[in-house]
């Protein structure tokens, strides 16, 4: 562990590990065209934890993220998430563990447009199967959590920016995942609207036994993070409080 | 999840009409097209089925089909009629002879001669006079329909002009006065020269003489028997080819469709129907999937495994399907409706929409195909990439 990982997490430190990376390597092409996306990358998110993800573009974060989510394998290394080596599962079983253990919040929120607000929420339950009538309920508990209770019959095209990404939080969170990984959740949004999204996110998202991992370039959020890591030519260059990073 | 999918299907308004119209259009073809092949090869078979009251068609071994012209021996009758099984056997004339009108037009026509006791073999439905009226002097019945037809007099007589042939008037075969004592309706038939019915004897003696002017042998079976056991046994003793009704029927067909190319006309024309069904379909639900990949892929990396997108993309091929072919179907329906009394040979049995249906489900899968595999394919890892 590097010095200062464990600043920011004051009274989680000891809370289990949520993912753990260790010397994770993933290369893209092969010969002269290979690209190293990730040298080694080693990482401990906590349960509990909102751990920020930052760094230029072309860094590595997407692809890390999409390595711990279980939607890209490492080349090399090892990474347990809630205690499952992700790589090690395979096909269907994979596609369950994702969707019982992993909420997403997406950059360009990838609603349904022909679903309504409710509907697109209640989607990871319907996938792990739940009767839709359940489903839509529970969904729009959740979207009155997020406070969109009203917009529960909206289709995505009626909503704005900061309420479809809202959406895109309850639909992340409706089946009680214990990771969930978000990526550049304010990028697409006005700066207050951003600032919301995210108080939104530390409020309902962040809860013990659940981690949050967010791939973001927008430093006016870092506060909102536990730690962050900071991320260079696809290895960890350092995880700090984000008193550090901002400063 | 299929709710979703049809959900995701109906939302895209224009790519689903043009999804519903590509394969109403393919169904249209394809069910029209085939019910209007049905109707033609149906029809070779009209005469036979008309002619109805016999259990066996007895020819000679060369004939292949109902427009052939290989006259028996007259003792074929007899040697019919001593086989066991055989309730009752009667002579049929068949012959292509010139009947001049009364105005001098001269038309080729079919000359069926009916046993002059029973009359067995005579048209379905009489529509003027009877077919008792035969047995009159000299007498002849024409078809209904084609006494304004084939059977029109175009040169017309001195002081009336062209008309249609009616009962009363005197028309002759080699010199050999005739009568029209009746006129008859029949099933529309895929041959066109006009039928004439008279007697057999009559018909004997207005022919060119020969040793073999026998047509057919109509037979019945004795109750019980079994037809295509007496078949056989008049064939092992006579050395005469025996048919029921059905084989009769299928023999005539298969003859005219190995002989005139309908068939492969016809399959062209429903191959064509099908092909731009899945070019046009495939084209769309292509492009209908390429928008959607990204939600796609979101549904993947929810949890969702090849199997649900699969029931997915099934389930959106299946409504397109069913809607398609149902209104392409109902469009094909409404045509035969419509040309009801035109003289197109349409038919829909059964087999017809089935095939139908089966043929454009199997041209949205084909179509579908690409796009699934796009969906299977799908990274979910795209998610993340702006």
């Amino acid at each position: 562990m590097m010095a200062g990982a464990m600043d920011g997490l004051e009274g989680r430190a000891d809370a289990p590990l949520a993912v753990r990376c260790r010397g994770v390597w993933k290369t893209y092409g092969s010969g002269d065209e290979s690209v190293h996306a990730l040298r080694g990358v080693d990482l401990e998110v906590r349960s509990g934890e909102l751990m920020m993800l930052v760094g230029p573009s072309g860094c590595g974060k997407t692809t890390l993220i999409s390595i711990i989510a279980g939607i890209l394998d490492q080349d090399r290394g090892e990474v347990v998430v809630h205690g499952a080596d992700v790589k090690a599962l395979k096909g269907r079983e994979k596609a369950l563990h994702r969707g019982r253990t992993t909420g997403f919040v997406f950059q360009q929120y990838n609603l349904l447009p022909a679903l309504t607000a409710a509907e697109n929420a209640a989607v990871p339950l319907l996938v792990l199967g739940e009767k839709r009538k359940h489903a839509v309920q529970r969904a729009e508990a959740m979207l009155e959590r997020v406070g969109l209770a009203d917009r529960a019959r909206s289709l995505p095209a009626q909503l704005s920016g900061g309420q479809q990404q809202r959406v895109a939080i309850a639909r992340a969170l409706v089946h009680g995942p214990r990771l969930v990984v978000c990526d550049e959740p304010t990028s697409a949004l006005d700066q207050d609207t951003g600032r919301r999204v995210m108080e939104l996110l530390k409020e309902v998202a962040v809860a013990p036994g659940r981690a949050l991992v967010i791939v973001t370039h927008d430093s006016r959020t870092y506060h909102f993070a536990d730690r962050i890591a900071r991320m260079n030519d696809g290895a960890i260059v350092g995880v700090d409080a984000p008193s550090a990073t901002i400063r | 999840m299929i709710g979703i999918a049809l959900k995701m299907l109906l939302g895209d308004r224009l790519k689903y009409v043009a999804l519903v119209a590509g394969l109403a259009f393919a169904a249209l073809l394809v069910t029209q097209q085939s019910s209007i092949f049905a109707g033609y090869t149906l029809r070779t078979g009209s005469w036979i089925r008309d002619t109805g009251a016999a259990d066996l068609w007895i020819m000679d071994p060369q004939l292949v089909f109902t427009e052939d012209n290989k006259p028996m021996l007259e003792r074929s009758l007899y040697q019919v009629r001593g086989v066991d099984g055989v309730e009752w056997a009667v002579p049929m004339y068949k012959g292509w002879l010139n009947l001049r009108l009364p105005d001098g037009t001269r038309v080729t026509t079919r000359l069926i001669g009916l046993d002059d006791a029973s009359l067995v073999g005579g048209p379905p439905e009489m529509v003027e006079g009877r077919l008792e009226d035969l047995r009159r002097d000299r007498a002849v019945i024409v078809h209904a329909d084609q006494v304004g037809d084939g059977l029109f007099l175009k040169q017309g007589l001195a002081g009336e002009g062209p008309r249609p042939l009616r009962v009363g008037d005197a028309v002759a075969v080699r010199d050999h006065g005739l009568e029209v004592v009746g006129t008859f309706r029949s099933s529309p038939e895929f041959f066109w020269d006009p039928l004439v019915y008279t007697t057999y004897s009559r018909a004997l003696q207005v022919a060119p003489p020969d040793r073999r002017m026998t047509g057919y042998v109509l037979a019945r079976c004795r109750a019980g028997e079994d037809p295509a056991v007496v078949a056989r046994r008049i064939e092992e003793r006579t050395g005469l080819e025996a048919r029921t009704p059905k084989e009769f029927e299928a023999a005539t067909m298969g003859y005219v469709l190995d002989k005139t190319g309908i068939l492969v006309n016809f399959g062209f024309t429903i191959l064509l129907g099908f092909v731009v069904g899945v070019l046009a379909a495939g084209q769309t639900f292509h492009m209908f999937v390429l928008d959607n990949l990204r939600h796609y892929a979101a549904l993947k990396a929810m949890g969702a495994g090849d199997w649900m997108l699969a029931r997915m993309v099934f389930a959106q091929l299946f409504v397109v399907s069913v809607v398609g072919y149902g209104i392409g179907a109902g469009g094909a329906a409404l045509t035969g409706t419509f040309a009801e009394g035109t003289g197109l040979a349409f038919q829909m049995p059964w087999e017809v929409p089935l095939l139908g249906f089966v043929a454009i489900l199997a041209c949205a899968t084909l179509a579908g195909g690409l796009a699934l595999w796009r969906v299977l394919r799908v990274d979910p890892a795209l998610v993340f990439r702006s």
